[in-house]
């Protein structure tokens, strides 16, 4: 999906505002780092299937899918910090909350994971919890 | 989950927060240090990731996921023991919601 949506870049100038076009709506950013980070799990989980031993992954590293998904976690933090130059702080905080349902779901779509009603009403708790917090922890972080 | 992959998970969630605050603070030195502390924040976020890559090549991603709501609950004792930062209701009610829903994510 990433490469769709990254080849148009044809822009020389730096403007202080979010540039023309829906791509560079700073929103537009942050879903898709959203999209990118939940997407790097998955790689990631692909890739780490032939592991031997659970210390450390490095096996993992023999696998294309990890590297793709190191890639999409590096792309994900480029658009989040676009994004976050335009974004009030809790806002995208509040945006970060939705990988928490994002994972699950695309788990579900391309990794065949069948999530029952325990583990959905866990991870639907998870999500509130994320989103009661978000503002406080960003607080807390900006103070660290 | 096993004990053992709990604690690699809190392993895991700890190593990459600490890189995180590596990070912060190597914006604050002067440019020798720096280096030094941006490199320590990239061995803690890469030491992060390859705990919770061996981990994840034993569990389901959707049971796996929720378990990083929880680096939030540490980062905030952390900040309450070590900065004092006051633990509002509202933190605590989401204290509890993230806990109870890991919980029952484990039992699944």
């Amino acid at each position: 999906m990433d490469e769709a949506v990254l080849t148009p870049t044809a822009e020389k100038s730096k403007a202080p505002k979010p540039r023309e076009g829906w791509f560079f709506n700073p929103y537009v950013q942050l879903l898709l780092s959203i999209i990118l980070s939940a997407a790097a799990q998955i790689f990631m989980k692909l890739g780490s299937s032939g592991i031997s031993e659970m210390w450390l992954g490095f096996e993992g590293l023999r696998s294309g899918w990890m590297w793709l998904g190191f890639a999409a976690m590096v792309g994900s933090l480029f658009f989040w910090l676009y994004g976050l130059k335009y974004v009030p702080l809790n806002i995208a905080y509040n945006l970060a909350g939705l990988v928490q349902v994002l994972v699950p779901v695309a788990s579900w779509l391309f990794l065949g994971e069948k999530i029952g009603l325990l583990r959905g009403s866990g991870i639907l708790l998870v999500c509130a919890g994320v989103f009661v917090v978000a503002r406080p922890l960003m607080r807390m972080e900006e103070s660290l | 989950m096993t004990p053992l992959g709990f604690l690699l998970v809190v392993l895991s969630e700890s190593a990459s927060a600490a890189g995180q605050i590596f990070f912060k603070r190597a914006m604050a030195h002067e440019q020798s240090r720096m280096a030094l502390i941006l490199t320590l924040g990239i061995i803690a976020k890469a030491a992060g990731v390859f705990l919770w890559v061996g981990v994840m090549s034993r569990v389901q991603l959707s049971y796996l996921y929720p378990f990083d709501a929880f680096s939030g609950v540490m980062l905030m004792f952390a900040a309450s023991i070590f900065l004092k930062e006051k633990m509002t209701p509202s933190l605590w009610v989401g204290v509890a919601l993230i806990c109870t829903g890991v919980l029952l994510v484990s039992r699944s």
